[in-house]
């Protein structure tokens, strides 16, 4: 929600202070270092977990389809006998890649385009804004469905950028809101008036100041992508890759009867938890930056 | 109120290139997605077993409502026939006007996501206070964290689960469709009774699925206004703690009405994965349909209608707030 | 806190209301009960449509509150056997040439109004509009009627054209809806059938006639009846955007046999619900839907649960595109024939609604015994074999390296399958396929497209190497090889002319060579003779088909994986009587069942 952001800091007081906040959220919530476990954990598996597994996942034929948990396989098999948990992580590369992409494609270009208008203002900065309304006015699910029948999304980057072209409007209009404000405290006059060049006021005293929020962005962007693309595949209105969290969404509940039987059950909600898991390590670690940098919210 | 006035005349003017530009841009993508429909239409005949001349013919037929000319003359007809309403021929409702069948889900998406989103307000603004009030608290976290992460989580997410609880697993209510058809539709007992019972569960994961967002909202706006000077003034004065409550969640609840305004505008076409999962013939569903179906017609007619409901909300709520926010009402005054 | 407990108080108050609602039990009126079924043929209930069924949307179900003039048998090999329909006798005349059609003398409409032969020939002008067999404006169709004359009140007397003659012709006659001619009458301009004969002819007259006649066909799908005025055993009471419900026809002439008072259609748009409804023991009757096994064994423990299995003639095949190297060489396709164990296939994809094909004939294994006879038992039925499989590679060229096939030159060679998106019977076969090859040292992928519009696109423009193809969709001889050896594959049949396109051209995607040399036949053009089965009886049909299986079992376009089984789904709880196991009835909807006099109220 709203940060807002206290005075101008120098980047080495905001440094100090940033440690200083993180030392005493962790001190007082430990349960958000955990955020942090987790996240660490999803991207550790993203970029080493599928080197664990052949290119083409072995059928256990032992075992059987749906097969139930068991010690070899913890949430069971698929349709074909594969193993659910070696389908969730190497699954995992495609979703957190596409939603890198996104949450940097979403965050440098609404802070750039939000920079931007709120700095010059004037006539960019209507042409901006104009735009920017624009985009949030165009209802973002169901013009990717539109979309998904021109785009056939075949890799991650080209999903998560495309996700990202659709989801900069709202960082845009936040950073300009923040730009406008702190222009508003005489902040870029009092840094022009020490003979401070443009490029020196935006990258070393502007973006600083709004690194945090920016950040926090940046992760709400990803829950964002997850959320679309997941949700995309689920809806089968994409082609699909064999092993994808919407994909194996879509195929326990379509064709293996996760709503109706158990039997594929596992099977649906080993994708459910990673989604869910995913989601409280971001909300987590929101919390704790929003605590670090929002001083309102700190009791003291 | 003249400074109301214009504001809405600028608002209304966006507001119609808006629809325009939206118009155009959904036409072009509609028009130039792949996929041959009448080829699926004749498998489908032929699986049905149709003879393979008889398919080709019957395929022939619906042909004829595809849109004809070029692309310019059917962008051009498309434009004009939006200012009569009438959004083209839909492929797989031959004979029906497409505002008449957009109309027919638009009420089954406005009335639970409605409902939906009016009872997550409440059951977010209360929990929204109560964390703001008890952040240090143990249960004040636990409500914010509860929040977002249900706020987070996406919403197939909830629908799934609701629906393996509460139709497979207790099978108490029914999986999908609006009411019973043995009852006659009107104002009796066992019709609304039917109609609830349907609407249940949409409306119930809609409301879990957003009561987060507004918990959010609350809490941030009343942390915000507990920090402002007349609060602070309110307690050094030795007003009543309940008095002071008062103040504060009537300050805080203010932008609220802003977001409100604003989703109800994006309700329109924010439950298409509750109206998959539940089966329920609403305006997100219709799209889906259309999208599977290469319906061209009803495609383009259902995205702008979302659109159009969305314009008409921003424009709602910045004059919502406009009225209510004395501040942007004398800003406008002075320029 | 006050605050919040109100709220609380609120949600209790919403779901208890709820639940209140839910145990609110509906009972039927009058006698025999409610009857509930879903059709499965059309996923969607629209509040909104028509009550047309020439409407792709109209609420008119095949068999309740829509009639045609008879039902086809589905007799193995004779098409032309009926039960009654809005017709309850007929005579063929025995070379096909004519069919005089009888109604009942009591017949009436929904709306007590006498049913006709005015009312068959006015439906029989719509038939026209619509696109049928024997109703064809097309120049030079096979099997297309000639003359149409109402003999009296109840005959009606339709001839064939017998330049093209059809064995199916009958069987097209009676395959026309019938709809009341007071309801309809104003849909067909006066002079409609000289327009008709116009049309016949060639030049601009008949083009601009046939071309007003195809304009009539829009105008028909649109039409909007006032009321449903229904010839069949139920009309339409009133539809909701979820369900529809019908009322018995107390005017159906056979109205005392048929034991619902009312029927109640339910929506559907995904298998998924089906499986629940059927799991609930909530549908008297559904048709086919692919299930998984778990879900089966479920469905079946719901009290009177009960799965009946017939024939259904369609069959699925993994086709290829010949243009596409290397599976121009038929050693490959012979390779993968051997490769491929079709049980596991089957067992994964459609464990309930199919049996592993026998071998590639093109024909569905249960009408194959029928016209091939001991044929039959000649064809190769390429049994999973590793060495055999490894012997074709190796005559085609092929090259191991590092255990793994590669093409003649050496460059990697993957079985790339395409299969649309939603279609999860065919994605896990292609799924079992590709792992069963990685295992076997034949690199393999699963591509899915959005739907099934782009997949039939795509597969006609030549875009994949191997897709998914829908074989054998009999009866009729000619319907069942138009699969392999129609347009797909090069051959179009142009007013009983048949031309050959080179492959890429005018949708051939297929790609087969124009003659095959088959062992112990010698040369054939299988397309040519898919085009002579039109025209010929049962027993001609035979040795062309004892050919093109020889042809299509020693060069595969396609090979063969299952045979669809019509597995139905009834509930003996409420009604019993249903049609038994194999029963030739199982293909129609269970209002024609009903129609017939089956299915009696439960006590």
């Amino acid at each position: 929600m709203s940060v807002l952001l206290e005075g101008s800091t120098t980047s080495a007081t905001m440094r100090r202070n940033f440690w200083r906040g993180v030392w005493r959220v962790m001190r007082r919530k430990p349960s958000r270092l955990a955020g942090a476990v987790i996240l660490l954990g999803f991207a550790v598996m993203a970029v080493f977990g599928p080197m664990f597994y052949p290119e083409h996942l072995p059928r256990d034929l032992a075992a059987g389809v749906y097969a139930q948990p068991s010690a070899e396989h913890w949430f069971g098999t698929d349709g074909q006998g594969r193993d659910v948990v070696a389908l969730v992580v190497t699954g995992s590369r495609y979703v957190l890649l596409s939603a890198l992409v996104t949450a940097v494609v979403t965050v440098v270009l609404g802070a750039a385009i939000g920079l931007f208008a709120g700095f010059r203002r004037g006539r960019w900065d209507t042409a901006l804004m104009r735009l920017t309304d624009m985009k949030l006015t165009i209802p973002g699910l169901p013009l990717l469905l539109v979309l998904s029948t021109i785009w056939k999304f075949g890799s991650a980057v080209e999903m998560g950028l495309l996700l990202g072209l659709l989801g900069w409007g709202a960082v845009a209009r936040a950073v300009r809101a923040q730009t406008l404000s702190l222009r508003e405290r005489g902040f870029i006059e009092a840094a022009r008036g020490l003979g401070l060049s443009t490029t020196h006021i935006v990258g070393k005293e502007l973006l600083p100041s709004m690194a945090p929020y920016v950040a926090m962005n940046m992760l709400i962007a990803v829950t964002g992508a997850v959320y679309a693309q997941v949700g995309l595949f689920f809806l089968g209105v994409l082609p699909y890759e064999a092993d994808n969290w919407g994909v194996m969404l879509n195929l326990a509940v379509f064709g293996g009867g996760a709503m109706t039987t158990t039997a594929a059950l596992p099977y649906m909600l080993a994708p459910l938890l990673a989604i869910l898991l995913l989601t409280l390590g971001i909300v987590l670690v929101v919390d704790a930056m929003d605590e670090i940098f929002n001083p309102r919210l700190r009791e003291e | 109120m003249t400074i109301i006035a214009r504001r809405l005349a600028g608002h209304a003017a966006r507001g119609i290139v808006m629809v325009f530009a939206v118009a155009t841009i959904s036409f072009f993508i509609i028009r130039n997605i792949p996929g041959d429909p009448m080829a699926a239409r004749y498998q489908k005949l032929l699986e049905q077993g149709m003879s393979p001349e008889a398919a080709e013919r019957a395929t022939t037929v619906m042909y004829g409502f595809m849109p004809k000319g070029t692309l310019w003359e059917q962008y051009t007809d498309y434009i004009a026939g939006l200012f009569t309403f009438d959004l083209g021929v839909s492929v797989t409702n031959p004979g029906t006007p497409v505002t008449e069948v957009l109309g027919e889900a638009a009420k089954w998406t406005v009335l639970p996501v409605l409902a939906g989103t009016l009872l997550s307000f409440l059951l977010g603004v209360v929990m929204g206070v109560y964390a703001a009030v008890k952040r240090t608290g143990k249960l004040g976290d636990l409500l914010a964290i509860s929040g977002s992460l249900l706020h987070g989580v996406p919403q197939y997410v909830l629908a799934l689960l609701m629906m393996a609880i509460f139709t497979t697993i207790l099978a108490v209510l029914p999986a999908g469709g609006t009411a019973d058809i043995l009852f006659e539709p009107g104002f009796n007992a066992g019709y609304i009774g039917s109609l609830i019972e349907h609407a249940t569960l949409p409306v119930l994961t809609y409301a879990l699925a957003s009561y987060g967002g507004w918990t959010l909202a609350m809490k941030s706006s009343v942390v915000t206004v507990l920090g402002d000077d007349f609060i602070l003034a309110a307690e050094l004065r030795g007003l009543k703690r309940s008095i002071v409550f008062r103040y504060v969640a009537r300050n805080a609840i203010l932008p609220l009405f802003t977001i409100l305004a604003l989703s109800l505008g994006m309700l329109f076409g924010g439950a298409i994965f509750i109206e998959k999962i539940f089966n329920y013939p609403g305006l997100g569903f219709l799209l889906l349909e259309s999208v599977t179906n290469r319906d061209y017609a009803l495609m383009g007619g259902a995205f702008l209608l979302i659109t159009l409901a969305i314009v008409v909300a921003n424009i709602l709520a910045d004059l919502f707030y406009t009225v209510i926010d004395p501040r942007v009402r004398s800003g406008g005054e002075v320029s | 806190m006050k605050r919040l407990a109100a709220v609380v108080a609120l949600l209790g108050l919403a779901t208890g209301t709820a639940c209140s609602g839910g145990s609110t039990d509906p009972s039927g009126s009058g006698g025999g009960g409610l009857f509930t079924t879903i059709d499965v043929t059309r996923p969607g209930i629209d509040a909104n449509a028509p009550a047309n069924p020439f409407n792709p949307k109209g609420n008119v179900f095949r068999g309740y509150n829509e009639i045609r003039l008879a039902y086809s048998k589905n007799h193995l090999t004779d098409p032309n056997v009926f039960y009654p329909g809005a017709a309850t006798s007929w005579e063929i005349a025995p070379d096909n040439s004519s069919i005089t059609v009888k109604l009942p003398p009591n017949g009436k409409w929904s709306d007590g109004k006498p049913l006709t032969a005015e009312d068959v020939k006015l439906s029989i002008g719509i038939a026209y509009t619509q696109g049928s067999t024997a109703f064809a404006i097309t120049p030079g169709a096979a099997g297309a009627a000639a003359e149409v004359t109402v003999v009296d009140p109840t005959t009606i007397k339709v001839t064939q054209d017998m330049s093209n003659p059809s064995a199916k012709f009958a069987r097209g006659v009676m395959d026309t809806i019938v709809v009341p001619a007071h309801v309809w009458g104003g849909v067909l301009p006066a002079d409609f059938w000289d327009k008709l004969k116009a049309s016949r002819g060639t030049g601009p007259v008949a083009d601009k006639a046939r071309e007003e006649i195809t304009g009539l066909g829009q105008k028909i799908i649109a039409f909007r009846p006032e009321k449903d005025v229904s010839g069949g055993p139920f009309t339409l009471a009133r539809v909701n955007p979820g369900e529809a419900l019908l009322v018995r026809n107390k005017n159906f002439y056979n109205a005392s046999k048929i034991a619902p008072a009312q029927v109640k259609f339910l929506n559907y748009t995904g298998n998924e619900q089906i499986w629940n409804y059927l799991i609930a023991g909530k549908l008297d009757h559904s048709g086919f839907t692919a299930v998984p096994t778990d879900v089966m064994n479920r469905i079946k423990q719901a009290p009177g649960a009960q799965v009946v299995r017939g024939f259904s003639p369609v069959s699925v095949g993994m086709a290829f595109n010949q243009s596409k190297k290397p599976y121009d060489n038929v050693h490959v396709r012979r390779g993968l024939a051997y490769l491929i164990d079709r049980e596991q296939v089957t067992k994964t994809a459609s464990p309930e609604g199919g049996t592993p094909a026998a071998t590639t004939s093109g024909i569905h294994q249960r009408p194959a015994a029928e016209w091939l006879g001991d044929e039959a038992g000649t064809l190769e039925p390429y049994k999973f074999d590793k060495a055999k499989a490894e012997a074709e590679f190796k005559a085609a060229g092929l090259r191991q390296k590092d255990g793994r096939w590669a093409l003649p030159d050496g460059s990697p060679w993957k079985v790339s399958m395409t299969a649309p998106a939603g279609f999860s019977d065919w994605i896990s076969a292609q799924e079992n396929i590709k792992s069963q090859l990685i295992e076997n040292g034949v690199d393999a992928e699963v591509v899915t497209v959005a739907d099934y519009p782009l997949y039939l696109e795509e597969i006609a423009a030549g875009k994949y190497d191997v897709g998914f193809w829908l074989l054998a969709l009999g009866p009729a001889p000619y319907d069942i090889y138009q699969r392999l050896y129609g347009a797909s594959n090069g051959w179009t049949n142009v007013a009983g002319k048949i031309r050959h396109s080179p492959a890429g051209k005018d949708g051939n995607w297929m790609g087969s060579a124009e003659t095959i040399d088959v062992e112990g036949i010698g040369k054939i053009n299988p397309g040519e003779l898919t085009g002579k089965l039109n025209n010929v009886g049962a027993e001609e049909a035979k040795p062309i088909m004892v050919k093109l299986a020889k042809a299509a079992n020693q060069d595969l376009p396609a090979i063969q994986l299952w045979d669809y089984v019509n597995a139905q789904f009834v509930n003996t709880g409420r009604f019993t009587g249903w049609p038994g196991e194999d029963s030739d009835l199982l293909r129609w909807p269970a209002g024609v069942w009903m129609q017939q006099g089956l299915l009696k109220a439960k006590r």
